[in-house]
């Protein structure tokens, strides 16, 4: 662990703004779902869905191995903001017989955020990492803006998306079945697929927002993290068992 | 003959039409769907006849309310305010006609239909989804109404939850109903004639709906009467992993731990097993004495 990268947010460096492209060609990347499902507790006595979580472990796996100097966990939350590095996964918020926050004195993280530190920590990850929430609604602009951001904190960056599709995908769905969820999947996937991160940029807010994909801020902070490359990458997988499309892939650097 | 008072302390007289529900009387609402596709009966009392058949069942099982809907609670195919009317209006001044003196709930979250239904001869408003339209408690001013005030969690009507989260989910519970409760007596409901609903499932994961059985003694220690409505709900289902046609028995377990929490009211496919739990629940805590008992004793 290199002593200038930090433990907690409130000790990052400034961006190096003095970076080109090329400096950012360490950044690579995860996306998991931030499905609260993903907690094995939660989804009580039957594990419901073991292939997704093997899936996202492979890709923090992934992750880990590459040998960030740093890994940003970015994912939907109350606001655009920072958390406490040390943060962990809560779910008395979801299921208050699994426990109460107890003494614990820092503020519990936003789901994603807490599900993502958990694979983290689950993959064997020991260094630096920042937890940054986006609020669902940020717009495009900002949410490329803090993906460039965040790709310059150091030479390799590691960025865990938590982030998924719509939630509209059949009439048992969250949202109920929308004619327009299975299109705005399908794009992403392909995007995803073929590394055409450009293809991220444009996702519609409006749309997204109406398909319940609180992701989208996740995947355009992806976008902007890792521009003008295709990146080789990996589908871990892809599926709706619920009606909501999550997606799993590495992303290579 | 009262055995007991103690379980009731501070619950007030329910008035629902013209009839009085002390403290200790658990009372059970018939579900009577006027829908082709709720999620339990799957239509069974669509027809018009079928439905006062359902009602004159249901009055001879012991119901002690029926509750009309025309809407059914999950996502689909819009019903209108004015389809809605059609489902559900004829449908309960039909009712009122049978049975003069039967307490009619009317489930409905607007208050264009509520004014028609309440105009026809419905006693109570329930608004399942936690006062989604404001007009709603002025309507049953009016009429001299009920008012059943729910917490769906802030969600719109017919909406799922999706990654619903509490930091603790009865104080949410507690705080929006009781407001709502407030609200209606300052439009002019009598309080007398307003239920608390916790609405299990709605906005609401499996284990908030469990954790709000667990602590509904919180919701009864606030005086407002407390219904629930349990009947055949996917936190069930997801407990006992359990599909919709096998969830009978948890329902009716549920039914009890809320009975013996002080929930008030019960809201029910099945009148004559809910009915027989509420009774031996009444029994054990004192509160009712058993119908016939002889044995030891002759």
């Amino acid at each position: 662990m290199s002593s200038r990268l930090p433990g907690r947010c409130a000790d990052l460096p400034s961006p190096r703004g003095d970076r080109g492209d090329a400096a950012r060609a360490g950044t690579f990347a995860a996306i998991c779902p931030p499905a609260p499902l993903l907690a094995r507790e939660l989804t009580g006595l039957d594990p419901v869905v073991p292939e997704l979580r093997r899936a996202c472990a492979v890709a923090v796996e992934r992750l880990v191995r590459a040998g960030p100097e740093i890994v940003v966990i970015v994912g939907p939350g109350p606001r655009t903001a920072d958390w406490p590095a040390s943060g962990r996964l809560h779910l008395s918020a979801f299921a208050p017989a699994l426990g109460t926050l107890g003494e614990d004195p820092e503020p519990p993280l936003p789901l994603a955020l807490g599900l993502g530190s958990r694979l983290l920590d689950e993959g064997g990850y020991r260094g630096p990492r920042l937890l940054r929430s986006v609020h669902h609604d940020e717009p495009a602009a900002a949410c490329l803006r803090l993906g460039d951001e965040l790709s310059r904190l150091g030479d390799r960056v590691g960025l865990l998306v938590m982030a998924d599709g719509s939630a509209c995908r059949s009439l048992r769905a969250p949202g109920y079945l929308h004619p327009s969820a299975a299109a705005f999947d399908a794009t992403l996937e392909q995007a995803v697929r073929d590394g055409d991160l450009g293809a991220l940029r444009a996702m519609d807010e409006s749309l997204a927002r109406e398909l319940l994909a609180a992701g989208r801020a996740g995947f355009q902070v992806l976008a902007g993290a890792m521009p003008g490359r295709a990146p080789a990458t990996e589908i871990l997988y892809a599926g709706d068992p619920f009606g909501v499309y999550y997606l799993v892939a590495w992303l290579a650097g | 003959m009262t055995l007991a008072a103690s379980s009731s302390a501070g619950q007030r007289v329910l008035r629902l039409g013209g009839s009085s529900f002390g403290p200790q009387q658990r009372l059970v609402m018939a579900i009577v769907n006027r829908t082709p596709d709720s999620f339990y009966d799957r239509g069974a009392t669509w027809d018009e006849a079928a439905a006062l058949d359902r009602v004159h069942a249901v009055v001879g099982e012991g119901a002690d309310i029926v509750d009309v809907g025309g809407v059914p609670a999950a996502p689909g195919t819009e019903v209108t305010i004015a389809e809605e009317i059609r489902r559900t209006v004829p449908f309960v001044a039909a009712v009122r006609a049978a049975y003069p003196q039967l307490v009619i709930s009317v489930d409905t979250w607007r208050h264009q239909t509520a004014r028609e239904l309440l105009a026809a001869g419905a006693d109570l408003l329930n608004d399942t989804w936690g006062g989604w339209d404001e007009r709603l408690p002025e309507v049953a001013a009016e009429y001299g109404a009920g008012l059943i005030c729910s917490h769906a969690g802030g969600l719109p009507p017919r909406t799922r939850p999706h990654r619903m989260e509490y930091d603790d989910v009865m104080a949410d519970v507690l705080e929006r109903t009781l407001a709502l409760a407030d609200r209606a007596v300052a439009l002019g409901v009598d309080p007398a004639r307003i239920l608390i609903d916790p609405a299990h499932d709605f906005g609401k994961n499996t284990w908030h709906s469990l954790e709000v059985t667990r602590r509904l003694g919180e919701m009864a220690a606030t005086g407002w009467p407390v219904l629930v409505s349990l009947s055949h709900k996917d936190f069930i289902g997801e407990t006992l992993n359990a599909e919709r046609n096998e969830r009978l028995t948890g329902t009716l377990a549920t039914s009890a731990i809320c009975a013996w929490l002080g929930a008030r009211v019960f809201r029910a496919h099945q009148v004559t097993q809910t009915r027989q739990v509420l009774d031996m629940v009444s029994a054990i805590r004192g509160e009712l004495a058993p119908a016939r008992a002889v044995r030891g004793l002759a």
